[in-house]
């Protein structure tokens, strides 16, 4: 057998050894590509527009005396208790803005690698379709969870510390595992939707189109139905009505509509996996080409 | 001759890089080879005549007209890109129809010369199948189809050769010089060296977004003063054939191979040796089995010019 | 080649292809949503045609005004320009006897059509379902043409603006979110002429629809807080912001160099 006398490249003559977290390489590199895109970063501060305006109210409860004239119709604003965090975390507009930055860092995850048949190197690799999937994820919860339960713990804090004392902790002491929990359902829920319309296309744009369009398209179809039907019950096609009964069941507050909220865990739940059957069978490492 | 693509000053950044540095070219009839490694700036070249991009400096003429924002003169231009991209879900035959369209040829031109361009790649058979179905080489050759079929007097292919096996490359460099020979201009790049050698001996290095040599392969050699030419001669005794030449200042360097039948010699003046290699072997009546000149070829000279 | 011309192969060529693509499909089934809402209300309300025409005006045509055309004009208008450089196939006909304007108006023009007649049959079978027991009055036609030229103008006047952003910015699609449902959403509500700076403010002008004395009842949305422009005078304004959003488009496209993300 003929020896190669010049191979015309390097091989790597060490051993290769399993890492201890295989998909933590594919969440460094999710990340750190979203920060390189240029307005992501403007995206990404204005995210943290909603907490800092919360935490100026927070700020202000404790100082109502010099705030009154300014805050006397904000009620819900100044009274901090977990209706306060309630509101925080299931204010649309805060929802939005975790979408939009989504929509940004996440919408081409999957469509990408997609798009450059990469599934194919990822997989030649030793690494499985669970740390593939679990290392883009992670991308997801890294964002989330830095708008949701950094904030919200952040909060707590912040109200011990302008209120010198601890009593709001001994009231609640609940909350800061409400939070961790409300965050832990966002963060896993948002994987799973953006996830799965990642995995729907190659066009990133259009993927982007579908995050805020599918969301949306569920609020007017819910304020479709409820003007036609008048039954609180339609609220569980809206993805936001649902993460608002879950808030407000997890944060101990009335429930804004009269539905049972295990139908909303059920609800988001059923996307989970809808999600989790749709990228087992869309990351696959061979292409079929019809 | 007169240029049929002309660049003056050219040059282009790409913010802080410097894709093109100030190349002074003419590229006449017939096939040009443009031949560089990657990043050399063939493709950056070649989107500044295909009007893809705006030069920063210099001009960049076809037939003496602006390129940038001039679209009449494609009508005599085809370009074949690197990319392996398509419109997405159609057949090569839509393809290459659709794009015919916009030369404002009636519906039979159009089917006529799609059928012809369709036939010369040998896509006919499977014209009606969807291109994401088609292999990388028949993905290739609708792209070159799409470039020929409205006859244009002047092709541009970027990579044309890249995905193609063996037989399909000869088969597409066959074509490519058939349209030399009626006359077309053919601008080719590559930075796989013997393809640019089986298609022309005309090129043109492209290094660092610099222009390195252009002429011909021999004339280029010539130019490489600093290097001496390598001539191998295969005899029955090379060890006296090198006996005859040890005294002669103008040879550098002699070796023999490792199979000891060669005599390798580097010499600055190559014409006096093969004078003098006619006299020694009549005189000691040594057979000589081959003569050649190892680095008389592209990548021989491209080593030289980029100093690797 | 002239420009007329251009434009009309461009527009021939871009409107086969969009029609077959799975994007369109999807798009295209969106519509049918109202259609099946409109079965299901019909079912629901037994016929009340009184009822019917409100859940039409009042609610349908949100869906209509205030999403399904903007989305659809929001993708459609981004991809004018953003679908050649993201798929690298603007190469394929800027290296053509083509003047670069041509290709945006082509593209437009196409894509433009391919919505209305998406939109089209959604609203056609959803008005005429809920509508049904009225088909005898020629005053339901009217009012049909006007939500039809309604949604029509929203198309042009929405994929003029997105085909804008397209053009000039490389995360079009962000900002065109931002914009449709963001800014629209919101600035329509402000009172005084601040609603003057939303296409949908002059689309809601014209909508031939006005709520009766007590304010259009519970489920006047679509108006609520709406002080309405003259209809001749939207309709001229939505001409202009198209107009001269597709030359802006078009004078960006052929001045500025598109480079491929490599």
């Amino acid at each position: 057998m003929a020896t190669i006398r010049e191979k015309g490249y390097t091989h790597w003559d060490g051993k290769l050894t399993e890492r201890r977290f295989p998909w933590w390489p594919i969440t460094r590199t999710g990340i750190q590509l979203a920060f390189r895109k240029k307005r992501f970063k403007f995206v990404f501060a204005g995210a943290f527009v909603p907490s800092f305006a919360f935490l100026a109210s927070l700020y202000a409860s404790e100082r109502l005396e010099d705030f009154k004239a300014i805050v006397q119709s904000k009620e819900a604003l100044i009274n901090i208790t977990p209706k306060y965090f309630n509101a925080y975390f299931t204010l649309p507009f805060f929802l939005f803005l975790i979408l939009l930055v989504l929509a940004f860092a996440a919408a081409g995850l999957i469509a990408d690698d997609l798009k450059h048949n990469s599934l194919q190197l990822y997989f030649s690799r030793p690494l499985r379709k669970k740390d593939y999937l679990l290392g883009k994820m992670s991308v997801i919860f890294f964002f989330v969870l830095i708008l949701t339960a950094v904030p919200g713990l952040v909060f707590i804090i912040f109200k011990l510390i302008f209120a010198g004392s601890f009593k709001f902790f001994l009231d609640y002491p609940w909350l800061p595992l409400s939070i961790l929990g409300y965050s832990a359902l966002l963060t896993v829920f948002f994987a799973f939707y953006v996830l799965l319309l990642s995995a729907w296309s190659k066009n990133t744009r259009y993927i982007m189109v579908l995050v805020f369009g599918v969301y949306l398209f569920s609020i007017i179809l819910h304020g479709i139905l409820q003007s036609i039907f008048k039954t609180p019950f339609v609220a569980l096609v809206s993805i936001l009505a649902n993460l608002r009964q879950a808030g407000a069941f997890l944060f101990g507050q009335k429930l804004p509509f009269a539905v049972p909220a295990i139908w909303s865990f059920a609800v988001l739940a059923g996307i989970c996996v809808l999600s989790a059957v749709v990228l087992n069978w869309k990351t696959r490492s061979v292409e079929v080409i019809k | 001759m007169t240029a049929v693509i002309a660049a003056t000053n050219l040059s282009k950044w790409y913010g802080n890089v410097l894709g093109l540095n100030d190349v002074t070219l003419e590229i006449e009839a017939g096939i040009t080879g443009l031949l560089g490694p990657n990043g050399a700036g063939k493709s950056t070249f070649m989107k500044l005549i295909t009007g893809q991009m705006k030069p920063n400096i210099g001009t960049v003429t076809v037939r003496g007209r602006k390129v940038w924002n001039n679209p009449t003169i494609f009508a005599g231009i085809g370009f074949c890109p690197e990319h392996d991209v398509f419109f997405e879900d159609v057949t090569g035959w839509e393809f290459v129809t659709g794009l015919l369209r916009f030369y404002g040829y009636s519906g039979s031109v159009i089917k006529e010369r799609a059928a012809r361009a369709l036939d010369i790649v040998e896509l006919t058979k499977d014209k009606d199948r969807l291109i994401r179905g088609y292999s990388r080489g028949m993905r290739q050759r609708v792209k070159f189809a799409q470039a020929i079929a409205h006859d244009p007097e002047i092709i541009v292919l970027d990579e044309p050769l890249s995905g193609l096996d063996p037989l399909g490359k000869r088969k597409l460099i066959k074509l490519i010089k058939a349209f030399r020979d009626e006359g077309r201009t053919v601008l080719v790049s590559s930075h796989v060296l013997p393809e640019i050698e089986a298609l022309t001996s005309r090129i043109v290095l492209v290094h660092q977004g610099k222009i390195l040599a252009q002429g011909d392969i021999p004339y280029i050699r010539e130019l490489i003063e600093a290097h001496p030419h390598m001539i191998s001669v295969r005899s029955s005794d090379p060890r006296a054939l090198a006996a005859c030449f040890v005294g002669d200042r103008s040879i550098q360097k002699m070796s023999f191979s490792p199979d000891g039948r060669t005599l390798v010699v580097e010499t600055h003046k190559r014409d006096d040796f093969f004078g003098r290699l006619t006299g020694a072997v009549l005189e000691g009546g040594i057979e000589v089995e081959e003569i050649s000149s190892p680095d008389d070829n592209l990548q021989a000279v491209f080593e030289y010019l980029v100093g690797k | 080649m002239n420009a007329r011309k251009s434009i009309g192969e461009i527009f021939g060529f871009f409107f086969f292809l969009g029609r077959r693509t799975g994007k369109t499909r999807v798009f295209a089934l969106l519509g049918l949503v109202p259609v099946v809402l409109a079965i299901v209300v019909r079912a629901a309300l037994h016929g009340r045609s009184g009822d019917m025409a409100a859940v039409f005006t009042e609610i349908l045509m949100v869906f209509f005004l205030q999403f399904y055309i903007v989305i659809l004009s929001l993708f459609y208008g981004t991809s004018v320009v953003a679908e050649e450089i993201e798929g690298r196939t603007l190469s394929y006909l800027i290296t053509r006897p083509l003047p670069k304007p041509a290709i945006v108006l082509g593209k437009y023009a196409a894509y433009a059509l391919l919505m209305f007649l998406m939109v089209a049959v959604s609203l056609s079978l959803s008005f005429f379902i809920l509508n049904a027991g009225r088909l005898a009055d020629p005053s339901l036609y009217l009012k049909f043409f006007g939500y039809l030229g309604v949604l029509g103008l929203g198309i042009l006047a929405y994929t003029a603006f997105f085909t804008f952003l397209g053009a000039v910015l490389k995360r079009a699609i962000l900002v065109g979110l931002v914009f449709g449902f963001g800014w629209e959403n919101v600035i329509q509500y402000f009172p005084g002429s601040t609603q003057k700076f939303s296409i949908v403010h002059y689309l809601k002008s014209v909508l031939p629809y006005r709520p009766t004395g007590g304010g259009g009842g519970r489920l006047a949305l679509l108006l609520f807080k709406l002080e309405p422009t003259a209809p001749a005078v939207a309709v001229l304004m939505l001409a202009v912001v198209a107009g001269v959003l597709l030359a802006l488009a078009c004078w960006f496209f052929r001045m500025k160099e598109y480079l491929y993300e490599e």
